[in-house]
């Protein structure tokens, strides 16, 4: 039953404009050479649209019954936890069966917490974070791109046990997090807020001073505090990095987000911190983007579906194996897909050369777990979606491989980038991908 | 014989072909020297960790009341080897099948986590062998090892020494310094619990994001503390043009001093005079060069971070300020005012006596409250207790306010145990509280003539301290149920300072839902957690501390029956009750003699125990340290329990011991 449609439009009709950031009318996205801002901001040499990278997660498991399909190829059937997919079947590949090997070492923390750790790096839990740099964050920095912003971090549900590695999925490195912007006003202000020459160059002076201080502090500290200070340092590069090349014309058609009462209006949030990644990366302000719909182990509450008794984490280990219990995390899970689709359908709305803005870019979604209750960590069910570097689309395809043979193959096939380092439990590259 | 249960008899067999000394490779033999028969870090230790005894036996586990504590994961195979002697205090050497190494774990002898090694097992004789072993040891051999654990236990674990200031420090702070009551911090990323704080060393990383919210903070509160002149006296002096440089010089000598807690380096001064200039000349008003100095000074390391001394002058001087700084920001959560920078200027915090008077004179001060405040916010999760769910149809009293009223009960008892020095242990067992009419209602008393006036709870209550307040029992409880197991880690985490080990992979912990048929209380429910060997080796030492508090409901209240509601099929009939009694026999598993029946007799037994008082001191040592304690800080934490006790347990003698410790003195 789509009742999830129903509410949809419902909680539309309710809120109005505001749930959404109004996309710009389309002519005024044209420059006047009829080339999309976008387009023009960043279109590489040779004429090719740079490509993007989105890395989309929510917490716990699922039911795999009600989510990955029984088929595989391009004659699938859509599952009822993918059935929002359904307009948007050409443009997603659904893969099952993805292992996550170092979830199983042994470390410190339960098994959300190393499942998280080898999900988004490759590497086994440190005890505080993620043992090494994430996925999106590899791939930033082999795209070496001059974008505003190096990658963007952007969250919405935040119930979690509160541990870094709950909360986090982009990691610089070990113990290393970035975390995600979860109030959209403030991403819509770092994004297209209205900054003038003289801002810059006030700014540009402190963060002078800042970094002096910085260097003057250095010697005479130890190895843990110095590389504190370094951490301090490249976020001041990177603050200097977004000063420098201010929001392009583009930001002026995005309109600012209402204020938002209710900060556990989730569904709403996560509509407009869609609307306003998708922004972010038609005008090129960045080129990689992490979204974290709940977090890991999430605890999150969700009124909107009906299910207020528990929060999402505790009805993954209640009669999760009953009809019932089973039925109330296809709902849960039906929900998260719905988000997902949302904002691939923003993706696909934003036209951006000859095609839209999906064209150019990959989106992989992923989970902690694949059954929930369980906490199984080997036949991860993601989905990649989007058609950058011609990506195969339109299939449901059964991997033997793990984690970080499908990052490789991501990395080095989609984005035709080279990871000089390889990438953790990466031995082989996945066909099939492009 | 299943493939597996023959697998590991083989093991068993080439342990105990090792273990009876059959190797005789010359490394085998130097082991043999120092340790005995065999290398008990290959083989016996190796048993121990499969039992997962390590669970609960650390200086920090539900078993730390024991003599048995694990040395560190990490632990180099000497170490574990100097180990694997020290168990000697666990043998009888006159008759060692007596030995509570051996009686223990096969739970022969009444052990808390159960039967670890079964009995019979190869294990077990390996282990018997051992303890044969130790039994013959003579007792230098046995103190040398300790000694040497000691000395692998104390390295220097804790060698980050950048704290970073917590948001609360944060609003604090730029309050003081600038008259800003905006409280920025409270949209800047959410800091993270971790020993249970906020403000640890560990977490206080700088990612872009938060770099980013200083910078956008910083503007704001430039931008507004001149927006309409200098409202708040921030510049001293009037300048006569934009190129005041004798007023100049002084707002940022002046300004410096207070952001950087320190009078300003050369270089520093002259950055910040060049910065000042450059940007009064652009715009041809001397506020704007004010402005730019508070903007980037705001963002610096040296205001952001608690640096370590550097100023002009001598090293000896930058020291003084550092210890100033700290002082401030535990005893007062906020930068320090001009009488501490005065004293810390004079070196009057050199001496023991005049850092003693400075830190009494602190904590007689209002700033004091709020940062004891933030102490026992984060302590006992205050938080928690505000953002807690009820479900609305069982309990429609539950509205934010009554939350925000639970938490003001809490803060009001310790706040009074705290500032009128009474016995701080009271607050577990404590008959009296200070209620309004609504938090009275819910406990059955008399509502106070005036809102939280001192109400005494009548003798036939069972409400007394901390185990009764609403504040603890709501935050650890589900939304229609109790949740005994909550209520248990709390306990050991918060009160006794034990880690209770997380459930092991694949476990599900569903508890059974009620059904109409066979409508069982939630204790009878939780019966899973004892039947199931895996479960019950750690619930029960969680489940029956909070089974002893089941006579309070979800939000507080005391019921005599648990009520179970249920369903109706068809709408607008109404629910079916089912009324339960309660079996409100609880005991703190580990703890000689505390079994006990009514809630009150936990709080007297927490108040008396050794654990429990010793825990508020280490609790107190982690959040003015920023780090968790470790064996090198024993001594600290020994000295600072001693004059905690022996002031008849003020809270206030505790804090100023912790001020005094070397660890605090010197910042690591």
């Amino acid at each position: 039953m789509p009742l999830s449609r129903r509410r949809f439009l419902r909680s539309m009709s309710m809120t109005g404009a505001a749930i959404r950031v109004g996309l710009p009318p389309l002519a005024a996205m044209f420059n006047t050479n009829g080339t999309a801002y976008a387009a023009a901001a960043d279109a590489a040499a040779d004429g090719a649209l740079a490509p993007r990278f989105v890395f989309w997660f929510n917490g716990n498991g699922i039911p795999e019954r009600y989510w990955i399909p029984i088929e595989t190829g391009d004659a699938y059937e859509l599952t009822p936890c993918l059935a929002p997919l359904a307009a948007l079947r050409e443009d997603v590949h659904v893969i099952s069966g993805i292992d996550n090997p170092n979830a199983r070492v042994t470390a410190p923390g339960n098994t959300h917490h190393k499942s998280m750790s080898a999900l988004v790096s490759g590497t086994p839990y440190t005890g505080r974070g993620a043992g090494g740099a994430s996925i999106d964050q590899v791939i930033a920095g082999a795209m070496r791109g001059e974008s505003r912003f190096r990658s963007l971090q952007v969250g919405v549900c935040q119930e979690s046990h509160g541990e870094n590695i709950h909360r986090n999925l982009s990691w610089a490195g070990a113990d290393r997090a970035l975390p995600p912007e979860m109030i959209p006003h403030n991403l819509f202000d770092r994004l297209f807020g209205v900054r003038d020459e003289r801002w810059v160059s006030r700014k540009k002076s402190v963060l002078d001073a800042v970094r002096e201080d910085l260097a003057s502090l250095e010697p005479s500290l130890g190895q843990p505090d110095r590389q504190r200070l370094d951490e301090h340092l490249t976020s001041v590069r990177e603050l200097e990095r977004a000063i420098a090349s201010l929001p392009t014309d583009y930001g002026k058609h995005v309109k600012e987000p209402e204020d938002i009462a209710d900060l556990t209006d989730y569904p709403r949030i996560a509509k407009i911190q869609s609307d306003l990644v998708a922004h972010a990366l038609a005008s090129g302000q960045t080129r990689v983007a992490s979204y974290m719909l709940t977090k890991c182990q999430s605890l999150v509450r969700l009124p909107w579906l009906g299910y207020t008794r528990l929060r999402h984490h505790d009805y993954t280990h209640t009669n999760a194996d009953s009809p019932e219990g089973q039925r109330t995390m296809r709902d849960i899970c039906r929900w998260h897909v719905e988000e997902f689709a949302y904002f691939i359908g923003r993706l696909k709305s934003i036209p951006e050369g000859a095609g839209t803005l999906l064209d150019t870019t990959c989106v992989v979604f992923a989970h902690e777990h694949a059954e929930a209750n369980p906490h199984k960590d080997n036949g991860l069910a993601l989905i990649l979606a989007g058609h950058a570097g011609g990506m195969k689309t339109g299939m449901h395809s059964k991997m033997r491989n793990t984690v970080g043979d499908l990052y490789v193959t991501v990395a080095e096939e989609v984005f035709k980038l080279r990871l000089e380092k390889g990438f953790p439990t990466a031995e082989k590259k996945i066909s099939g991908i492009v | 014989m299943s493939a597996s249960a023959r697998a590991s008899l083989c093991a068993s067999a080439v342990l105990v072909a090792v273990f009876l000394g059959v190797t005789t490779s010359p490394r085998a033999a130097a082991q043999q020297a120092v340790a005995g028969p065999i290398s008990f870090s290959r083989t016996l230790y190796p048993i121990f960790e499969a039992a997962q005894c390590r669970g609960c036996h650390t200086d920090d586990g539900v078993a730390s009341a024991t003599r048995l504590h694990f040395p560190d994961a990490t632990a180099a195979p000497e170490d574990i080897e100097a180990f694997g002697v020290t168990l000697a205090v666990l043998v009888d050497r006159d008759d060692p099948a007596k030995s509570l190494l051996i009686n223990k774990p096969t739970n022969r002898e009444r052990h808390t986590g159960g039967v670890r090694i079964q009995p019979g097992s190869f294990e077990e004789q390996a282990l018997t062998e051992w303890v044969r072993h130790l039994a013959t040891l003579p007792p230098e051999t046995v103190a040398a090892a300790r000694a040497q654990l000691a000395s692998a236990a104390a390295p220097a674990a804790h060698d980050q020494r950048l704290r970073r200031l917590t948001h609360s420090q944060y609003n604090n702070t730029v309050r003081d310094l600038l008259g800003d009551h905006s409280r920025p911090a409270d949209r800047f990323p959410p800091e993270d619990f971790v020993n249970g704080f906020r403000n640890q060393l560990r977490t206080q990383g700088m990612p872009p994001l938060l770099a980013e919210a200083y910078s956008a903070a910083a503007e704001k509160l430039a931008l507004n503390a001149f927006r309409a002149g200098d409202v708040n006296n921030l510049v001293a002096c009037k300048p006569s043009n934009a190129r005041d440089l004798k007023c100049r010089d002084q707002f940022v000598r002046t300004f410096g001093r207070r952001a950087f807690r320190r009078p300003l380096a050369d270089d520093e001064f002259q950055r910040y005079t060049a910065l000042f200039a450059s940007e009064a000349a652009k715009t041809g008003r001397f506020l704007d060069g004010a402005r730019v100095v508070v903007e980037a000074m705001l963002q610096s390391p040296k205001f952001l971070f608690h640096v370590e001394g550097r100023t002009a002058d001598a090293r000896a001087k930058a020291e003084d300020y550092d210890v100033a700084s700290r002082l401030s920001y535990l005893l007062w959560d906020t930068m320090p005012d001009e009488a501490l920078f005065a004293a810390a200027e004079k070196g009057e915090l050199r001496t023991a006596g005049g850092l003693e008077r400075t830190a009494r004179r602190m904590l007689d001060s209002p700033l004091a409250r709020q940062a004891v405040d933030e102490f026992f916010a984060e302590w006992l999760r205050f938080d928690r207790t505000l953002g807690a769910v009820k479900d609305r149809q069982r309990y429609p009293e539950f509205t934010p306010e009554l939350a925000a009223t639970m938490v003001q009960e809490t803060r009001l008892l310790l706040g009074h145990l705290v500032w009128d020095d009474g016995n701080f242990m009271e607050a577990f067992i404590a008959d009296y509280s200070f209620l309004n009419a609504d938090l009275a209602s819910l406990y059955a008393v008399p509502a106070p003539t005036a809102e939280f006036e001192r109400v005494r709870f009548p003798a036939a209550s069972h409400r007394g301290g901390l185990l009764g307040h609403a504040s603890f029992l709501s935050a650890n409880a589900g939304p229609v149920e109790t949740s005994p197991t909550a209520r248990g880690i709390f306990v050991r985490e918060q009160f006794l300072c034990q880690h209770v080990p997380n459930p092991p992979p694949g476990v599900n912990t569903e508890v059974p839902e009620p059904t109409i048929d066979r409508p069982l209380a939630r204790r009878q429910r939780m019966q899973a957690h004892v039947a199931n060997p895996t479960c019950a080796s750690c619930h029960r030492l969680m489940d029956p501390i909070g089974f002893g508090l089941e006579n309070y409901d979800a939000i507080g209240g005391w019921r005599d029956k648990e009520v179970i509601e249920f369903e109706s099929a068809r709408r607008n009939t109404p629910r079916k009750k089912v009324e339960l009694p309660i079996d409100g026999a609880g005991e703190i598993a580990g703890l000689a003699g505390s079994a006990f029946s009514d809630p009150k007799q936990i709080g007297r037994l927490l108040a008396e125990s050794r654990a429990c008082q010793e825990c508020i001191v280490k609790q107190a040592f982690r959040y003015a340290l920023g780090r968790v304690e470790t064996a090198a800080d024993r001594e600290a934490i020994k000295t600072a329990y001693a004059a905690f006790r022996e002031s008849g347990f003020k809270f206030r003698e505790l804090l100023v011991a912790l001020v005094r410790s070397p660890q605090f003195l010197e910042g690591m």
